[in-house]
């Protein structure tokens, strides 16, 4: 009998384990179905203000962040202060760009999300997922007030069609202008970079009708001269062609062709978009690779490194040239500085096909189907978007941006912020930055772009004042050799975008054909155009035939379909704003 | 109470009686047959994304679009199709080579092992050989990726082999396709080697030794004693791990395929798992991915039969 009952125990001990486990389970589905559900309900319902957030109310919001800044050290001082101050605890995950589409794969196909997320992903997948919240009903005057002041004018480009009606579900966090735009740091610069030293000791040569020749002439010359750059090889040029930056390998050959970013295709004067992976602008951008290949010009382990093996690599000082955008090296570029090598950091130039005249840069673009979103997770999200609306306070903006007044930057009495050389030396200082400043934050949040309403540029790097202080001798003396004030001058003069612009953020639904096929020409470049640029230049023509076919059997016109639809329905919403 | 539960199991034809004599084994193994249910089998119901447009955003299963078996025909045919076939093979090329590598590998250093009188210069030789199992596969294919690179970047195995002057010219290991399943295979023997030959020390050990002193009078010696002794006592022991191995030949590992693979080796590197990963979950393609699943197990579970039925053909001990 004593047998019988602990047979019986031990079964109700196992059934009550198992039990547990799945009622564990369903309590969660039922939790996130309950917060999914309720959601739109309490959005229609509490439009009216937002919660204060306050320190007397502690709370903790999860943040996932897309970005390649590093997480604060434990000890932030600003940490310290949104505790303080609101009360507010982050917790962050932080996926770096090349992780992020697999990830959000994960998260879309688990259905939990943490409070608040921010990425870059410009298929809006999250959007389609349903991951994020409509956030309409908060973006009012009288609730998220400075949202909605961020959004009102551009509610047509931001608000996203994600199967449920277009409403907005991320704010961007870049490029929505207020103000003048000022700066000497044209973060969104594209160009085939050169190193400073290279220029100098070529006796600052004009860089004006810039060709591809022109331009390898010069890393050539260089590279004979110095074999090597602090006891390591002299690489002459790099590509770019990490996990989601393959269009490092990919965009080049629009920009030769005089056409400015957009993403894989060409839009002609009619607005009609083509790819142009397999022309004949493509060809000769990749032929004229593999000769330069074939003379040692081409780094042999482009194509085999990451991002961050890449980003080191820059960070030696021993590249002299690569095709890039500026903000995608920044951390190679604050790690030259940081290691007191300016003559080693880039300046843009623009080569192009046949006198073409370059286009390069684009007048700054906001970045739409990006930014900062509340999940269907969140159980208060109306405590989230009042923290974001907080941060979004032109208070906030300028901690995030230019740190504590009187400790990272000072107050004129006419009202200018300055900076004294230590706190320029300290915000260049990586370490410094980790315990002081909340960079992964501030990449993804909304931010006031342009200028403040008391005159202040955005951030340090935007105030013309404090761009010219903090260049060092050396790139003063560079850019007076060159009759230039700003590295933006080293660009072309932008002109208008096309109402359009730019496809390369026009969101190709997961599942369908558009997306598999841009899918397949990333990695059918992948594939082929590494090996076409490495091969001995007596094979290039077969390898290229080989690409060219390859492409054929892609369906290449879903995607160009789906691009030219994305044009001409941005062409009709767009054009009255 | 005590004699009559004792005296049932002799009735073997009455299977409560049995139940209630083992009754202790089956609790104790309740709570691993719910493990198995939960994580093995309630999966398979996702299996029904396999036939449907899945979109995640809707939650329940029965709203989702049912397309049949368009997912099955988008993935074996057309470009995809080329692409998963050449991925298939991939995935097995690899796995055998790294199967037949490793096997040969821990089957010949074990047989070293087992000759080795000395203990002390025994253990500290399996201790080196053990070590890098316990390093993660990702740590793993950094290493082997900052080995295999050029001298300029620190490639080690480059610098060795040109200052021994094998070669003149570095090797580009990671960016020739030819090399990678070699690449791979290698990885594996390096890393599991050592931990590989722990059972089959084991089961030598368990080798009467009176046989060795029957093939010593009989005049052999020590590599006859190998063959003719070791080899065939732990002959079961190869065949059931081999069994077992071949039920995972599907699986070819992933992080150092991930790692190291890019668009220069991709024609020889990306396995099936590789393509589920890029199409399925970054793609958000989820019912492309499970098919491939789908197909992995299928292939995996006649792999296993068959491996299995063959084994009992040979007259060896079989798994199942």
């Amino acid at each position: 009998m004593k047998r019988f009952a602990s047979l019986v125990l031990a079964a109700a001990i196992a059934v009550a384990m198992s039990a547990c486990g799945n009622g564990s389970d369903s309590a969660t589905s039922t939790q996130s179905a309950a917060s999914t559900g309720s959601a739109p309900s309490t959005t229609a319902s509490s439009g009216s203000s937002l919660p204060v957030l306050s320190p007397d109310n502690p709370v903790e919001l999860s943040i996932w962040i897309t970005t390649s800044q590093q997480a604060p050290s434990a000890d932030n001082k600003l940490t310290k202060m949104l505790k303080d101050k609101l009360g507010v605890t982050l917790n962050y995950e932080i996926i770096t760009p090349d992780n992020q589409d697999q990830k959000i794969g994960v998260m879309l196909a688990g259905g939990e999300y943490p409070d608040i997320i921010g990425s870059t992903d410009q298929n809006a997948r999250l959007v389609t997922g349903g991951a994020y919240i409509p956030l309409d009903d908060y973006l009012k005057p009288e609730a998220a007030g400075a949202l909605y002041e961020h959004v009102k004018p551009y509610w047509n480009k931001i608000a996203y069609d994600g199967g449920q009606g277009k409403h907005i579900y991320q704010i961007p966090n870049y490029n929505r202008f207020y103000g003048d735009i000022v700066g000497g740091v044209n973060y969104s610069a594209s160009g085939f970079w050169i190193q400073k030293a290279v220029l100098a000791d070529q006796g600052y040569p004009d860089l004006s009708n810039m060709t591809i020749e022109k331009y390898f002439k010069m890393l050539e010359d260089y590279k004979n001269k110095y074999p090597k750059i602090d006891g390591q090889d002299t690489i002459a040029f790099e590509i770019l062609c990490a996990q989601g930056r393959e269009w490092g390998l990919t965009n080049p050959p629009e920009y030769l062709a005089g056409a400015p970013n957009n993403g894989g295709v060409i839009v002609d004067e009619n607005n009609v978009a083509a790819v142009f992976a397999d022309k004949d602008v493509a060809k000769r951008y990749y032929k004229y690779l593999n000769e330069m290949n074939a003379k040692g010009m081409v780094d042999k382990e482009s194509f085999t490194q990451t991002l961050d093996q890449y980003l080191a690599k820059l960070a030696t000082g021993r590249v002299l040239g690569m095709y890039d955008q500026r903000w995608s090296y920044g951390n190679a570029h604050d790690a030259l500085v940081a290691a007191n090598k300016v003559e080693r950091t880039y300046v843009a130039t623009m080569p192009t096909f046949d006198g073409k005249a370059p286009y390069y840069a684009d007048r700054d673009v906001m970045n739409i189907n990006q930014g900062v979103g509340v999940s269907v997770s969140c159980k208060k999200p109306e405590v989230a978007i009042a923290f974001i609306n907080t941060m979004m306070n032109e208070d906030w903006q300028k901690i995030l941006a230019w740190g504590v007044e009187g400790e990272d930057y000072q107050k004129g009495a006419d009202g200018k912020f300055t900076r004294n050389e230590q706190q320029r030396a300290n915000s260049t200082d990586l370490i410094w930055r980790s315990s002081n400043r909340l960079m992964a934050l501030t990449d993804i949040m909304p931010k006031h772009n342009g200028t403040y309403s008391d005159g202040n540029a955005y951030s340090p790097e935007d105030q013309p004042e404090e761009f010219f202080a903090t260049l060092k001798q050396y790139d003063q003396d560079f850019l007076t050799k060159y009759n230039k004030k700003t590295w933006r001058d080293f660009n072309n003069q932008p002109p208008e975008n096309p109402v359009y612009y730019p496809a390369w953020n026009i969101a190709l639904p997961d599942g369908s054909d558009a997306q598999m096929a841009d899918k397949q020409l990333k990695d059918t470049a992948l594939q082929f155009l590494p090996k076409a640029i490495m091969a001995s230049p007596d094979k290039f023509e077969s390898i290229w035939s080989e690409y060219t076919t390859a492409i054929g059997k892609i369906n290449v016109k879903s995607y160009e379909d789906a691009i030219n639809a994305g044009i001409q329905d941005r062409i009709k919403n767009w054009a009255t704003k | 109470m005590r004699a009559k539960t004792l005296a049932l199991p002799k009735n073997r034809r009455n299977i409560w009686g049995t139940i209630i004599s083992q009754r202790e084994l089956i609790i104790m193994s309740v709570p691993l047959l719910l493990y198995k249910i939960l994580f093995s089998y309630v999966p398979i119901t996702g299996w029904t994304m396999a036939f449907q447009n899945f979109k995640p955003a809707i939650r329940n299963t029965f709203d989702q679009q049912w397309v049949g078996f368009d997912n099955f025909v988008k993935l074996f045919t057309g470009i995809n199709g080329e692409r998963f076939i050449r991925d298939i093979r991939n995935t097995l090329a690899q796995s055998i080579l790294t199967l037949v590598v490793g096997y040969l590998g821990a089957i010949v250093l074990s047989l070293l092992l087992n000759e080795v009188k000395n203990i002390g210069f025994k253990s500290i030789i399996q201790n080196i050989t053990y070590m890098p199992h316990f390093l993660s596969w990702i740590i793993v294919a950094g290493l082997v990726s900052s080995a295999l690179a050029l001298p300029s970047s620190g490639g080690i195995v480059n610098i060795v082999l040109m200052k021994l002057h094998i070669i003149n010219e570095p090797v580009q290991f990671l960016s020739n396709p030819d090399y990678f399943w070699g690449v791979v295979a290698g990885s594996h023997l390096w890393k599991e080697l050592g931990w590989n030959t722990i059972i089959y020390l084991a089961a030598m050990t368990a080798i009467d030794p009176a046989l060795y002193e029957a093939a010593e009078i009989d005049g052999a010696n020590r590599y006859h004693k190998m063959w003719n002794v070791t080899l065939p006592s732990i002959k079961p022991t190869i065949v059931i791990l081999l069994i077992m191995s071949i039920g995972w030949i599907l699986e070819a590992g992933f992080e150092i395929q991930y790692f190291l693979g890019n668009g220069l080796v991709i024609e020889k590197a990306e396995t099936i798992d590789i393509f589920v990963l890029n199409y399925g979950i970054k793609m958000g393609n989820y019912s492309l991915a499970t098919v491939a699943g789908i197909f992995k197990t299928g292939v995996s579970i006649i792999l296993i039969a068959g491996a299995n039925f063959i084994a009992g053909r040979l007259g060896e001990e079989k798994l199942i």
